[in-house]
């Protein structure tokens, strides 16, 4: 069932190659016959690269500025790709039941624990060139793969489908009708990709992705109290009250909204569609850095934005977007609640696109097909058609009329804390792995990092486990 | 982030076009040229040599297996106790 009785019969490598060049290589004459679209827009990518760092090294300043800008993406795209509809949901129900207290230094935490798991996935893409999928069914066989492509086909489909809640709703606010939301939604994902590049299409998605900052002037309209704040980031109080049972499940979709299996899959698939090299690592390592520093701030904004609802009092346990930026306007004005409505379309369109895109790169890696953004889509139709159709069937679901959307909404994130700790032991697996990794295999202390968040993850999941089983003893309902 | 980052620190490597006489000094790059192309990429970044070339299968050892086992088992249970919490929930607001 396990290991090599289900692997295909191609050559394997059985250690890693050095860094050499593929002119250096002995294959070098059949590979220039074989070269593709792909190879050719990816090597326009490293002379870019390369072009930078030659000249970085005359200029010597700002030089390594351009070196990181040509670098960065996958490690911002994936974050704030995660600060998606039901994530920023998520936060605005921390801020309007809770306040500021102890979200706000938890909700730096949890991106703690997600630039952890990322910082592995930059490494992985980089040295193997191989995206996450591709890595496990070669490594741990069918057998495993498989289990791993379910977690990841369900995750990534519900949440695909909040995604496309998340821009009815942001869009509702303005009067749009979600036919017109969701349909135009649907639109700029397929334009995003008709690019065949992927340098063209990470800039397009990366502008987007940029308007997650959108949440900020929402909470200065807001007027957070910046002394409990600071006060919050420092002493972690006050600390949450009431239902024990509720409070949990926060607890757990908060978590869910950092840390999930898509952004691994994703992030490693983008690291190698870019072309990163093992050299490019700590710009990747920076990139990733930005990536979650960035989410974070506008992660507790939203928290922010929406605490006065918990000043006043308001009741906003089964609010959803528009709700919550309609309860809003008293308190932070038309324009700031405007803003709070298109930063959750804002959240819900980028990682639409992101996470179909995390799951095309997925099945392509799986079955074995073009799998890349640097593909034109007649050379690769199954991996845009997995895109397109994966984002349309979501987007059809949220027009259904009675369809469960609060019961997706409720779920998503739980279920995404829930299915962490196998891909997470997958990542810590791939990334010890010597003949994989070679020099760049995990150290003690990522490794003590790695094993913690995974830790931390399954005592999450079994608290819910042992909530759920037994509702009263956390004062849940029964 | 510093040595890679820093512009006047020298490539490790030396395995990129920065030190290729192909392309060193090129304004643009002649990507026709498939000799360029290949100069650019790593030997295990083609296409063509990926598609040929996979890692083997590694073999898996009781402990890993008894913890992807166990883990399999944590995710199907959690799985079915998240149903029950939604089924409960839309059962009390219903």
């Amino acid at each position: 069932m396990d290991g090599p009785k289900n692997q295909p019969s191609v050559p394997s490598r059985t250690a890693h190659p050095t860094t050499e060049t593929a002119a250096a290589s002995t294959a070098a004459p059949e590979l220039a016959a074989l070269l593709t679209h792909e190879d050719v827009d990816r090597a326009r990518d490293r002379w870019q690269v390369a072009h930078a760092r030659r000249k970085g090294r005359r200029a010597a300043k700002f030089g390594g500025l351009r070196v990181l800008w040509l670098l960065v993406g996958p490690g911002i795209l994936v974050f704030l790709g995660e600060n998606d509809a039901p994530s920023m949901l998520s936060y605005s129900a921390d801020g309007a039941r809770f306040g500021i207290g102890f979200f706000i230094p938890f909700v730096v935490l949890t991106f703690v624990m997600g630039f952890i798991v990322q910082e592995m996935t930059v490494r992985l893409g980089a040295v193997t060139h191989r995206g996450h999928a591709e890595l496990i069914f070669d490594r741990f066989g069918k057998f495993w793969g498989f289990f791993s492509m379910g977690d990841l086909v369900l995750g990534n489909f519900l949440t695909l489908i909040t995604e496309f809640i998340g821009v009815r709703a942001g869009l509702g606010f303005f009067g749009i009708r979600p036919i017109v939301a969701v349909g135009g939604t649907l639109v700029i994902v397929a334009a995003a990709i008709t690019t065949g590049r992927y340098w063209t299409w990470e800039r397009i998605t990366l502008a987007l992705a940029i308007f997650n900052g959108l949440f900020i002037p929402a909470a200065i309209l807001a007027r957070p109290d910046w002394h409990a704040v600071g006060n919050a980031l420092v002493t972690w109080m006050p600390l949450p009250r009431g239902n024990h049972y509720e409070i949990l499940v926060l607890i757990l979709a908060t978590i869910g909204a950092t840390v999930t299996p898509w952004m691994l899959f994703f992030q490693q698939s983008a690291v190698v569609d870019k072309g990163m090299q093992p050299r490019d690592i700590t710009a990747g390592r920076a990139d990733t850095l930005i990536g979650a520093l960035l989410a974070s701030v506008f992660a507790i904004a939203t928290i922010l934005a929406t605490a006065p609802l918990f000043h006043h009092g308001i009741d906003a346990s089964q609010f959803q977007g528009a709700e919550f930026a309609q309860a809003l306007e008293p308190w932070i004005g038309h324009v700031g609640a405007a803003l709070f409505a298109l930063g959750i379309f804002e959240a819900g369109i980028v990682a639409a696109i992101a996470i179909s895109t995390s799951s095309a790169y997925a099945f392509g890696e799986v079955l074995q097909t073009g799998h890349s953004l640097n593909r034109p889509l007649r050379d690769a139709w199954p991996f845009y058609l997995t895109l397109l159709g994966s984002a349309a069937a979501a987007a059809t679901l949220v027009l259904l009329p009675h369809f469960p959307l609060e019961f997706i909404v409720l779920t998503v994130n739980v279920i995404a804390v829930l299915a962490m700790p196998p891909a997470l032991a997958f990542l810590l697996l791939l990334v010890n792995d010597r003949e994989v990794m070679g020099e760049h295999v995990n150290g003690m202390w990522a490794n003590v990092a790695g094993i913690t968040v995974t830790v931390l993850l399954i005592i999450a999941g079994i608290g819910f486990g042992v909530a759920t089983v037994f509702p009263k003893l956390l004062g849940g309902q029964g | 982030m510093s040595q890679e980052l820093n512009p006047n620190y020298p490539d490790s490597t030396g395995s990129e076009a920065a030190h290729d006489p192909l392309v060193g000094h090129a304004v643009k790059p002649h990507l026709e040229d498939p000799r360029i192309v290949l100069s650019l990429l790593e030997a295990d970044q083609v296409v063509a040599a990926k598609e040929r070339m996979r890692f083997g299968p590694r073999q898996l050892s009781r402990g890993v297996r008894a913890m992807l086992w166990g883990l399999r088992v944590y995710v199907v249970i959690m799985m079915v106790l998240v149903l029950i919490s939604v089924l409960r929930a839309v059962h009390l607001a219903h």
